[in-house]
């Protein structure tokens, strides 16, 4: 094999904090070569983004290094920072996460793109734009011209990103670091810029380190895998070899984690027909006040619609999943029946009919509980675990119920947390032990509908799946109705009962998990499913 | 709470504020037993009396001895600037989150109450409040408090917005939780960092604008010690004796940068980030 192109020996990286030094990465060996694509997994805090600012010599005043980090032969540890920012965008290409936060919002799309080529290629002003437009006509951009104008405001994510892209190519790097470069966004759109990147990749023969937390994604680019777990690499290898027979436990429990949607959780089988528990009819959310002044002049509505006429319905102990893009309507929806926006239309929940928030009395709450998405946000930070828990018990428990400490560690203890957790606050607590907290106060009241709204995404592989398990355990414990929204069809399809796929505020199918597979689709669910990269290669 | 006092003393703003605070508050705690002199007993053969090994700070026109009429004096100004931000604060976080938490129209009333109030000057304010209510220290008091108020339901408002979006307070409402539990113990006590940095700002504020009223005679009353006061009736003889007009002032100066200095080094400390 030639000499790779970027070559990291043994690199370690520590920062200094009052308490002393906390290790970020320790004693990382990794080589790329040309063409190659080096995919780095690891859950978050794992030092991947680390080891990216590392290689692009950005690091905090407080880091101390050891090892050595080679590009060519040549050790950027030791070079001085006038060669590193010659070196910075010129042989070494970065693409970040986020396109919206990447890009500066008051400079257009072109000068941010030309800005590179003049200063990496000594181009002029005239001739970098120009051939800035060639590559953004390169990186797939219907109209480049228009799009060398444009502030980032003005063009889409998916757009943002391969502009983003098409600068990081712009001066032909030999190595270019994607840093989850899919993950802010859609489905669809994911699915397009990997293309590109393939694509690009081929052309160029760039040695890329692309970093991602999803094992699915980096199984179908990658042609070597590098796993790193609190800093260290547990295990690297050729795709096929690290997929099919993992070595390391941790990967192999990496692996175990991944969703997949020929591997049911619940029985398939639908809960048997009969009266539905919760219906849905008709409801319409539009968000935004009518104005006042435009409603006496006969302005225009201007009403933003977050959900369209839907009609859907959950029957008792039935899962029913809820899968769209973001801005599709799905948590609007969630809201507008735990009361939390105004909604038009009907909910009917065990024959009750609820037609505002008025109607949504004590009996109701009690039934139909939420669970949110970051369990960072949904906990009050001043309280301890044992008040957040005990105010369920007060306001629905009956006259007799107890609401001791006891009964906070059984309510703990449901959720398989060590009743201890009472005394804590939601800091104390990891990401996955706080979401559990959560559904723990979900479960207080013993509801008859249960609305997750995207519990799963702000969590790591691993604990997503230890999250998924207890709650289909406390579905079949207590036959609780989920109303599952998500985003990560492999997950929907693992423990629905039935699907219902949103798109833009209107419910475009509803479709029992099985007929995802065959049967006749809405032409968008058909995108959305084909746009979800297999899982990673069913671990033999 | 120690953790706080620590990271204080590491910045520079900090440490130098916790130090001149602690001087003021023991003035105000032990001040009056150390004062060398009754500070009403008059000496008409003392008068005007520049600093001297006697009189440390000097005298003034009745002969009284201004470093005994300091130290009495801080209880009246300090503790009254205190409870008068104390108490300004406490209405207008409370407004400032219910707020916050009705949104809407109501937010849009409150708001724009509050904008009107603010739109008079605070030392117009407090006067018109003081002339309407009578001469004295506690109606100055409430005058303050007032006048402070709709600027601290202003910044709890902007930071109560800010938690009226986290899901906490959606889940306290998708519970079904009173309005009154959830602006008292879900978002009041998320709001209460910055507030506790502006009021110690704002105590500074509160001590000029205590001793300002007293100096046009609206607040404390003769022979009351009250720094503004005996800077109001040393006005008058400051050819005869700059040491009269200079030592109330400073220490005026004084309580006012502390508690800035404490401002921002609590700042500093509350927002861990830093």
């Amino acid at each position: 094999m030639a000499t790779p192109i970027l070559d990291i020996a043994g690199y370690g990286l520590d920062y200094a904090t009052p308490a002393g030094f906390t290790r970020a990465l320790d004693d990382v060996t990794l080589s790329i070569a040309r063409g190659e694509v080096l995919g780095l997994v690891g859950e978050s805090g794992s030092g991947k983004t680390s080891l990216a600012w590392a290689i692009m010599r950005h690091l905090p005043k407080s880091a101390r290094e050891a090892g050595a980090i080679r590009l060519t032969g040549q050790d950027l540890l030791k070079t001085s920072e006038a060669e590193i920012e010659a070196i910075r965008g010129k042989r070494i290409g970065m693409v970040f996460q986020d396109p919206s936060t990447s890009l500066n919002p008051t400079l257009s799309l072109g000068t941010q793109l030309a800005e590179v080529l003049v200063r990496h290629r000594g181009l002029t002003r005239k001739q970098a734009w120009a051939e800035g437009e060639e590559r953004l006509a390169h990186v797939g951009l219907k109209v480049p011209g228009q799009m060398m104008r444009r502030y980032p405001h003005e063009a889409s994510g998916g757009e943002k990103q391969r502009v983003v892209i098409a600068t990081a190519f712009a001066c032909q790097p030999e190595c270019i670091i994607f840093d989850e470069p899919t993950t802010a966004l859609d489905v669809i759109t994911a699915r397009q810029i990997l293309d590109l990147f393939k694509e690009l990749q081929a052309e160029t023969g760039v040695a890329s380190l692309y970093i991602s937390h999803d094992l699915a994604l980096v199984s179908q680019i990658a042609t070597k895998v590098a796993v790193i777990h609190r800093g260290k690499i547990v295990e690297q290898g050729a795709v096929a070899e690290v997929f099919a027979r993992p070595r390391d436990a941790y990967t192999q429990k990496l692996l175990a984690a991944v969703p997949r949607p020929d591997h049911r959780l619940v029985d398939t089988a639908a809960p048997a027909a009969g009266k539905p528990l919760v219906e849905v009819e008709k409801v319409s959310v539009h968000y935004g006040r009518k104005p006042f002044l435009g409603r006496l002049l006969g302005r225009a509505n201007t009403q933003f619609t977050g959900n369209r006429e839907v009609s859907l319905c959950v029957m008792p102990g039935e899962i029913l999943g809820i899968v769209g893009e973001s801005g599709s309507g799905k948590s609007t929806l969630a809201k507008a029946m735990t009361g939390l926006n105004r909604f038009e239309g009907e909910i009917r929940f065990a024959g009750r009919r609820i037609a505002g928030l008025g109607d949504m009395d004590r009996a109701y709450r009690r039934d139909v509980q939420i669970i949110f998405q970051h369990p960072d946000s949904s906990l009050n930070p001043r309280q301890r675990i044992r008040e957040i828990l005990s105010r369920p018990l007060e306001l629905y428990g009956e006259p007799g119920a107890r609401k001791d400490a006891a009964a906070i560690g059984e309510l703990l203890e449901q959720v398989r947390l060590p009743a201890s957790f009472a005394e804590r606050y939601p800091h104390q607590l990891s990401g996955g032990e706080k979401q559990r907290v959560a559904i723990a106060r979900a479960f207080a009241s013993k509801p008859k509908l249960v609305i997750c709204d995207e519990i799963t995404s702000a969590l790591d592989v691993s604990v997503q799946a230890s999250v998924v398990e207890l709650l289909v355990d406390l579905q079949k414990r207590f036959g609780t109705a989920y109303l599952f929204i998500t985003h990560d069809l492999n997950l929907v399809r693992q423990i629905a009962h039935r699907v219902a796929v949103m798109y833009r505020g209107d419910l475009v199918d509803l479709v029992d998990v099985a007929a995802l597979t065959d049967g006749t689709l809405h032409p968008y669910t058909r995108s959305l499913l084909d746009a979800v990269p297999a899982p990673a290669a069913a671990a033999a | 709470m120690i953790e706080i006092l620590k990271r204080m003393l590491r910045s520079p703003q900090g440490a130098l504020g916790l130090v001149i605070v602690g001087l003021i508050l023991l003035a105000v705690i032990v001040g009056p037993w150390f004062a060398p002199y009754d500070p009403e007993k008059m000496a008409p053969l003392m008068r005007y009396k520049p600093p001297s090994a006697q009189f440390w700070l000097g005298t003034d026109q009745y002969g009284r001895d201004i470093l005994s009429r300091l130290l009495h004096g801080a209880r009246a100004t300090v503790v009254m600037a205190v409870i008068a931000t104390a108490l300004g604060t406490l209405v207008g976080a409370v407004v400032g989150t219910i707020s916050a938490f009705l949104g809407g129209r109501s937010d849009e009333a409150i708001m724009r109450t509050v904008d009107a109030i603010m739109s008079i000057p605070s030392l117009l304010l407090a006067l018109l409040i003081v002339n309407l209510l009578g001469k004295s220290s506690v109606n100055a008091l409430l005058a303050i408090a007032l006048a402070f108020a709709p600027g601290m339901a202003r910044v709890t408002r902007s930071v109560a917005l800010a938690v009226r979006k986290q899901d906490y307070v959606n889940a306290a409402i998708a519970r079904g939780e009173s309005a009154a539990y959830i602006v008292g113990r879900e978002m009041l006590p998320n709001v209460v960092a910055p507030i506790v940095v502006e009021m110690t700002i704002r105590v500074a504020f509160a001590v000029m604008l205590f001793a300002t009223l007293s100096f046009l005679g609206l607040g404390a009353q003769p022979p009351a010690s009250e720094w503004g006061l005996m800077v109001a009736e040393a006005r008058r003889f400051m050819h005869l004796s700059p040491w009269m007009i200079l030592w109330p002032s400073l220490a005026v100066a004084l309580v006012a940068i502390g508690f800035n200095l404490l401002g921002d080094g609590l700042r500093d400390a509350l927002n861990p980030r830093s």
